[in-house]
């Protein structure tokens, strides 16, 4: 009897995590699909310099950070594909979704602050916890460029103690 | 240099494949492993205990299983019992060196067992369910049964050796579910183990019994005390599911019974033998007894 309970408490959880997980993944798809198009205007790029022709630019650095966790139910697959080894599929979305949710908030910090290209962009991952419910996070940060602001509109609108206000005015 | 923001490609670093498709090939595999590899080492066990000799088993318990009734009247039924054990093993060609001993337990469960160094475990509530020295024979017979296979030394080692194999599994998988859904699923392998066992036990008992009586009416008794007892029990509430028993049905052991007597030719009914005298009174005992309390209760 105890370990019929047992059983039925795990296909609860098993069933909670894959139907819950799976409506969650397919909104958050959905919400990252509608987004990368509306900041498909800021361009982000992994090589370290600024390409010749956009020289002269103010430089800032500008971050996404996501911390995501696995369900019971991918949890529960990667234990068992643990054995064989191969293809971890259950996290391949999982980590998918994350990367392209970090770039996505990297390109709403650079469009704060008024720019549309971002170079130098890279990615830190770090383990938050990999017990029965592992949890990343992936870090992306780059060097976002905004246009040299003309040194009389400087003094009004550069902000107080920002990179661009040293540079402007050194 | 033309710079670009294209949309990112979709299908490409994760895979478009159904999550349930591989979770059906995981499950499914692990669990096709794991009751192999049970099944495996528990037919390694029945096939390595018969072999082991069985002063090996006597010397590993030592007395630590005997058992010795607090009362004159228990030393009395004990020894009762183990005159109704030697006669019925004189029937079983029992391996060499295997002395069967009888233990009488005070207790009121309605139980009896067979452990290692050929003790088999009888118990009050049992004795004041039965009538007849045959459904008690019965009963001895199949515990003598389990002896002479060495399902306990097989027991044992099958129960080490499945342990070891889990452990490693759930270990390996660290805290995940997956390494207790594993373990259920062995333990459920070894349990249909057990039931094969039981009915290899049950058969050479009613040959034990055809025998000695002549026929297997105790059997078809003792099977009757068993469905009393199990509907007293349960108020047969909850069907049973024979896949989660240790032992087969009550019902599918009685059509057994008439399906062997039948096949072999010999008889499903004839006359009981009375239960002899310290037994039979220590069966009246227990029943006044109960009934005493459930007038006391009322």
């Amino acid at each position: 009897m105890g370990a019929f309970i047992e059983l039925l408490i795990f296909l609860g959880l098993l069933a909670t995590g894959y139907f819950v997980g799976q409506v969650i993944e397919r909104r958050h798809y959905a919400s990252i699909r509608v987004r990368e198009r509306r900041y498909r205007d800021i361009m982000a790029f992994p090589m370290r310099f600024a390409p010749n022709a956009v020289a002269a630019q103010d430089a800032y650095l500008v971050s996404g950070t996501v911390v995501i966790s696995a369900d019971y139910f991918k949890t529960f697959v990667a234990g068992l594909r643990n054995l064989i080894g191969g293809n971890f599929r259950a996290y391949e979305t999982l980590m998918e979704r994350a990367r392209r949710e970090a770039i996505l908030r990297l390109k709403e910090d650079a469009r704060r602050r008024g720019s549309s290209l971002v170079v130098c962009v890279r990615f830190e991952t770090t383990t938050i916890s990999s017990g029965w419910a592992p949890a990343m996070e992936i870090f992306a940060y780059g060097t976002a460029l905004v246009p040299r602001a003309m040194p009389e509109r400087a003094a009004g609108s550069v902000p107080p103690g920002s990179v661009s206000a040293s540079l402007s005015r050194g | 240099m033309k710079l670009e923001n294209r949309l990112p490609a979709e299908g490409i670093n994760a895979s478009r494949e159904h999550p349930l498709k591989e979770f059906a090939w995981l499950v499914g595999g692990a669990l096709a492993v794991v009751a192999t590899i049970v099944v495996a080492i528990s037919y390694g066990a029945q096939w390595i205990a018969p072999r082991i000799p069985f002063e090996y088993e006597t010397k590993l318990v030592g007395d630590r299983l005997t058992i010795e009734p607090k009362t004159e009247e228990g030393r009395a039924v004990q020894a009762q019992l183990q005159a109704l054990a030697d006669r019925l093993a004189a029937h079983m060609a029992l391996p060499p060196g295997m002395k069967v001993k009888a233990g009488y337990h005070e207790g009121g469960m309605v139980n009896a067992f067979a452990t290692l160094g050929g003790h088999t475990v009888f118990f009050r509530g049992l004795l004041a369910k039965v009538d007849s020295e045959d459904a008690l024979a019965m009963v001895m017979a199949h515990e003598i049964a389990h002896l002479k296979y060495r399902h306990p030394a097989a027991a044992l080692g099958r129960g080490v050796a499945v342990g070891v194999v889990l452990s490693l599994v759930s270990a390996d998988l660290g805290r995940s579910a997956a390494g207790g859904v594993l373990s259920q699923a062995g333990m459920l392998t070894l349990l249909s183990f057990n039931r094969e066992q039981e009915r290899q036990a049950d058969e050479e008992a009613l040959r034990v019994l055809a025998a000695e009586y002549g026929h297997v009416g105790g059997a078809i008794d003792l099977f009757d005390v068993f469905k009393r007892v199990q509907s007293d029990q349960a108020g047969a509430s909850m069907p049973q599911v024979e896949f989660l028993n240790t032992h087969p049905l009550t019902a599918n052991r009685v059509q057994a019974v008439r399906q062997w007597a039948v096949e072999r030719g010999k008889a499903v009914d004839g006359p009981r033998r009375p239960l002899s005298g310290a037994i039979a009174a220590a069966r009246d005992a227990a029943l006044k007894q109960k009934t005493d309390e459930s007038a006391a209760a009322k």
